[in-house]
Parts: C-alpha cells; structure tokens; sequence
C-alpha cells in the first residue's frame, strides 16, 4: 500500500513574521514558587545580532528558555520567529539552533555522527544530515577531524561541535550560550569569525549570552540587559553608549587639584592616576574643563572625547543603579549584589 | 518558493551564488603549470577531460609532473580552512514520527553499527553470550535429535515447566536477565544527565514524553531480543525439530502465550524499574547496582524471612517472585507461594506504576540549561 511521509515546509526568512522583531514579548512573567525569575519582561529583538548581558542568576537562562518555548509561563504573551511562544514550543525549536555553554556531547560518539544525529533529532532524513555535517564541521573548521571521537577533542574543537549541532538545520535564530567558554585566544578569535560569518554572510540572526564584553562588542550591533529578571537596557549598543559620552584628558601637575575643582564644578569626574573621564553633559563642558585648568594651574595635555567600551557601558549602567563595580567581572562571576527593587525601578536606563 | 514548493537544488545554487561573496585568497598550493589546464578550466578548446586524467595518473604531456596530486596535499596545514563560506540549507523537516524513530534507531543500531549510540564492549559481549546461552536448549534439542539420544529432548523440550523455566527460572533471573537489564539500561538516561546529551534532545523538537517514550522503548526491544525472541525461537525450533503436527501445537501453544505474556511483562517491568533508576543518577554504574540490589535482595529478604518464620508474605516485595507467581498461574503450573496470584499481579503493577512516575517526573527534571 502506498503512503506517502508528511512533511513541515520551513518558513525561511522572517517574512512569516507578525512584524520585524525576531523575538517579541509583552509583560513575560516567569515565578517559580515566590522567586520572579522574569519580572514583566517586554522584548523587542530585531534580526541581527544581539548580546544578552546579566549578571548570575539575572535570568539569563530562564529568558533563553522562554525563547526556546521550554516554559510554562506565569503570564504574558510572545512570539519568537511568529510563533507563540506558549503554544508552538516545537515550531520554534525546529527554526532555533541552540549551543549550550557546558557538555552536551555523546563522549565516544564520532564528530560527524554527533553532528549528524543531532540533524535527525529535528527531523531532517538521515541522508541529508549526513550531507549537511560534512559541510558544517567543514564551516566550523573540523573537516579533518569528523571521524574522531569527541572525547578526544579540544575544548575549542568541542565548542565547534556544538556550533556544528546547531547549524546543521541552517536556522533562522542561533542561541549561543557562552560560545567562546574555555577557549585560548586562537580558538576564540576562530569562534567569533565564524559567529560574525553566520550573521553577515548567512544573513542568520544570533542571540549571544556572554561574560565577555569584547565578544559581544565584537559580534553583537545590539544588546540586551536584564537584571533581577528585568530587563534594564536594550538597543543598539552605540545607541546605548551615547548615555555615557565622556571628555578624558590627561593631565599634567597637580591632578588631584584639577580633580576636586572639576567636582567642586558640578562635574562627574572619574580618575586614573592623571588621567580623567569626565561626563559630557553638552558643549559647555569643554569650556569648564579649560576653566577648572586655567584656575588650578594645571596643564592639560591632551583632551579627546572618549569612546566607551561596551565595558565601560556596562559599569555606567551598574552605578546608575546603586552598585559600586570596577569591572563587569565583579558582578558577572560573583554573587549577585543586592539593592532596593525601587532602586531598580526607579533607575532603569532603557 | 511558495510552502508546497519542491526543493530546488537549481534555485538554491542561485540563490546562494547570489548572496555569497567570493571565497577570500588563501594560502596557495603550488600546482604545477600546466598547458591543459585551461582545458579543464574551460578557458579554451574541447572539454576532454584529458588534464583530469593527466592528473590522476601522471601521463601524456604532463608526465614529467607526475608526482603533483600527492606532493601538494602535503604541504597543506592539517585543519586549515580554505573557503569558510556559509552555505544554507533548505531541505524539509520531518515531523515528529521521524524524530522519535531517530532516538529508537540511535539506541537500538548502536548495539550492531557504527555511528549510533556507543555502547560499552562489555555490554555488547554480555549481549552476544546471553543470546547464544539462552539459545542452547535449541542447540541440545538438535542434538538429541541427530544423535538419536532421546533423554536429551526429554529434558530440553518443550512441555509447561520448561517454558515458564526459559523466561522465569531461577538460572536465566539470577545469571541473565537481571544482569542484562543492569547493563542495557543503566545509563540510558543517566548518562544523558552526565554528559548533559538532554540539552541536544530538549533544545529540539522532542518533548519530554517522546524522549521517555523512546528510550523505554529501545530499552524494552534491547531485551525483547535476547529473551522473547530467544523463547520465540525455542518453541518453533521444538516444533521444527520434532516435525511435531498440528495437534501439538494445539496442545502447547496456550502454555507458549502465556510464557510469551510472561516474557513481555518481565521485560515492561525490568525496563520500568531499570529507567527509573537510571533517571535518578548521573552516571550508569549506580543504576546497575541498585537494579541488581533490588532484584537479588528483595529475592534474599524473602526467603530469609520464609526461612525463619515460615512467611512468605514479603515475596511480593521481590519484582521476581511476582513475576513468577504471575507465570506459574497463566502457564497453569502449581504456584509455589502460599498467597493468591492476584496479590502479585497487583504487586507487579504497583512496581510498574511507581517506577514510571519516578521516571517521569526524574525526565521533567532534566535541563537544557545548567543553572
């Protein structure tokens, strides 16, 4: 008797969409028991590539969740690549490639079996997963090395893998959690090409979660901050740097003066041995940064307007709302500070 | 490309020569010259292939650069990528059929191929010895039967006792079957939650029930194999052998399904006990042991018990005496236990219950990601 397979015909692109947001979501509330995980989360991620920052335990991994369609909301409502986020959980995953950060690999299992049981594990007939994991661990710079055992492999050879597993479908969204983990400096500057590939020459869009700011800075023309299940900043990442200009100029003779009359002038100041960052309020800072040197008799060597770091954007964003950090590594690797939820609310940036 | 489009491999070709730039210059092999190859590369003249063959085997014009294929891969960097270009895919997703038959073939063909699951050396022999042990009563029926030696097929035939004694004896529950399951399924899902393997499945199309589903499943065939196929085989090799008719097999095929019932409801039973307690570890051996410690221990307890207080109650605490009990009734021997076999029916499903919602709720607990 004949019979025929079913089929699902992907729907490429984002034109299946509601709009022009890959991810939407309205007032997302995730509890579990008294803890808000998620707390009224409304996103709007464009196509592209965009940076999800957050300290531990900020929620980071419940929102990727909530993307993957993985959760059972408390309330509110969302829709990742057109699909409900509630109801289309499956949909949504077989559009998703998802890199885990830690160990999701069969130890003893060859590369290409890996990459290719991963393929048939979304639906795809093992024919063509085959085909595709030849061409993806070649795009992924393992060509020579498929027919080896993961365990066998480095940790920079192994995050390839897992890059690998995800692409295999060709995805319209990838979700890097912590895609360059573990590795040296080779294999991650290796990791974000590719990434940067995947996005401009793919034309693919990319949710990267990472401790690293240069990662992000490097890959990512967009970001998103959550916070204590909140989110505190979204948008572009130059858009969002402009909340913090800054003047730096370097001093000569007598820094701690100039220091203390620029304070004494209103001015935020922000000092490293002799040299300063003040904040540019408008174009009249220029003038009173002259002023406060010709009065402390100080000599300026050199005043630029400086260009913030998505590092520097990171701690801005932090002090804005009560914490005291020199770094980013400060709050993303250790326990997460406490603060008044009116603070929060009170101060968020975006 | 509207959604009932076939897939076009021409569209795609120029599509994608459309949207990818030109492969940036890398490192060069040294390709020797060669006037033919303008052939080749359709520069001028007939396409012949004459420089294709020229370079496969060194010969016409070009012998004196005979060597050139072998040489040149020499001097290329082991792992250098040429032309890191990313090429889209634009096949068809299966539905959910295909995906779940992908976990039941991964686990299943991982036993005989290459490619699917890695399953330990020692799993794979106990597998082999345990089939052919359980095959031996086969290979003494043919030989009583080319040797004419009839106490042979007396002992080893089929009758009731040994058709319960194939799936429940006490040699199979004590050296093979227990020891089987405890290595088949101690790390199903333990080992998914070590090496965090649930993520590739969760982060996909693949519900928690078809991963459950699934992996009892390939489980449940694993040991189908060996023990209903291995009673299966010994029956029809009785039959075969004694060129028995059809009134025979009137006679004994009642007794060969209810050892087949048996045979399944040992196998649905050790797999739920099995996964359940491969779902609550990280790593197969405690699985194993605790499998075989409940088993074996629950036998000992027993009889100690009946031993010195001539009870026999607590049987129904062993998954094997209810099995048993369960056997000796359907197959219409004389049950051995003091209590009604309805208690270990009762008892077998109470086992059966608890141990899937164990495993059930151990899958729902299984992350994606690691907090």
């Amino acid at each position: 008797m004949g019979w025929s397979r079913p089929t699902i015909r992907r729907i490429d692109g984002v034109d299946a969409m509601s709009g022009e947001w890959i991810v939407e979501t309205h007032d997302l509330v995730k509890k579990y028991g008294e803890h808000i995980a998620l707390d009224s989360v409304n996103l709007n991620i464009r196509p592209g590539a965009t940076g999800l920052l957050g300290p531990n335990g900020a929620g980071k991994s419940t929102l990727l969740k909530t993307v993957l369609g993985l959760i059972a909301l408390t309330s509110g409502s969302g829709k990742v690549l057109g699909h409900d986020i509630a109801t289309e959980g499956a949909k949504i995953r077989q559009r998703i490639g998802y890199m885990p950060e830690y160990d999701c690999l069969i130890p003893d299992m060859e590369a290409i079996h890996q990459v290719r049981y991963a393929g048939e594990l979304l639906g795809m007939n093992s024919n063509s997963a085959v085909q595709r994991a030849h061409e993806v661990l070649e795009y992924v710079g393992l060509r020579d090395q498929r027919y080896r055992a993961v365990s066998t492999f480095s940790t920079g050879m192994e995050q390839a893998t897992k890059l690998a597993c995800s692409l295999i479908h060709d995805p319209d969204l990838l979700i890097c959690d912590e895609p360059t983990n573990g590795l040296d400096a080779t294999a991650r500057g290796f990791m974000l090409d590719t990434l940067f590939q995947v996005v401009k020459q793919g034309g693919r869009s990319i949710i990267m979660s990472s401790h690293l700011m240069d990662d992000v800075e490097r890959i990512c023309d967009r970001m998103l901050m959550i916070h204590k299940g909140q989110v505190i900043a979204q948008g572009r990442i130059e858009d969002l740097k402009a909340i913090d200009r800054e003047i730096e100029i370097s001093v000569w003779g007598g820094a701690s003066r100039i220091e203390e009359k620029l304070k004494d002038m209103g001015q935020s100041v922000r000092r490293t041995g002799r040299v300063m960052r003040i904040t540019r309020s408008d174009e009249s800072t220029y003038g009173t940064i002259i002023q406060a040197a010709a009065e402390t008799d100080v000599q300026i060597r050199k005043m630029e307007d400086y260009e913030p770091s998505l590092e520097d954007l990171f701690i801005v964003i932090m002090d804005r709302l009560g914490y005291s950090v020199k770094s980013s590594k400060d709050l993303l690797d250790g326990p997460t500070p406490t603060m008044d939820q009116a603070a929060l609310q009170g101060r968020k940036v975006a | 490309m509207s959604e009932n489009d076939d897939f076009n491999i021409e569209d795609i070709l120029a599509e994608s020569s459309s949207e990818l730039p030109a492969p940036a210059p890398t490192t060069t092999l040294p390709i020797p010259a060669s006037p033919s190859e303008a052939e080749f590369m359709g520069e001028s003249g007939a396409v012949t292939g004459k420089a294709r063959m020229e370079a496969a085997y060194g010969t016409g014009d070009g012998e004196g650069q005979g060597t050139a294929m072998v040489a040149q891969s020499a001097t290329v960097q082991a792992g250098t990528i040429f032309h890191q270009i990313y090429r889209p895919w634009r096949g068809n997703l299966n539905p959910r059929w295909a995906r779940n038959w992908s976990i039941f073939r991964h686990h299943v063909y991982g036993l005989f191929s290459k490619g699917h699951r890695p399953w330990p050396m020692t799993t794979k022999l106990f597998v082999v010895i345990v089939l052919f042990g359980s095959l031996l009563p086969i290979i003494t029926m043919a030989m009583s039967v080319l040797t004419g030696l009839s106490g042979l097929m007396d002992f080893y035939g089929v009758s009731r006792a040994n058709l319960w004694g194939h799936v429940l004896g006490v040699f199979h529950n004590t050296c093979c079957w227990p020891l089987l399951t405890a290595l088949v399924v101690g790390g199903l899902i333990s080992e998914d939650r070590q090496h965090g393997t649930s993520a590739i499945y969760f982060s996909r199309p693949i519900t928690r029930t078809d991963y459950t589903l699934m992996k009892y499943l390939s489980a449940a065939v694993i040991l189908s194999m060996i023990i209903v196929f291995s009673y299966c085989a010994y029956y029809a090799a009785a039959i075969i052998l004694n060129n028995e008719g059809w009134a025979y097999l009137l006679d004994t095929f009642p007794f060969f399904l209810g050892g087949l019932v048996a045979a399944v409801m040992l196998v649905v039973t050790f797999t739920s006990i099995g996964l359940a307690l491969s779902s609550l570890s990280s790593g197969r051996f405690f699985p194993a042991v605790a499998f075989l410690g409940i088993i074996f221990g629950s036998r000992i307890l027993a009889f100690l018990i009946k031993l010195l207080f001539d009870r026999d109650t607590l049987y129904l605490l062993s998954p094997y005496d209810n099995l048993a009990h369960v056997g000796q009734w359907m197959m219409g021997l004389n049950t051995t236990y003091d209590f009604p076999a309805a208690w270990s029916f009762v008892a077998l499903l109470l086992m059966n219950g608890v141990s899937l919602y164990m495993l059930i709720s151990r899958v729902n607990s299984l992350e994606v990601t690691r907090e």
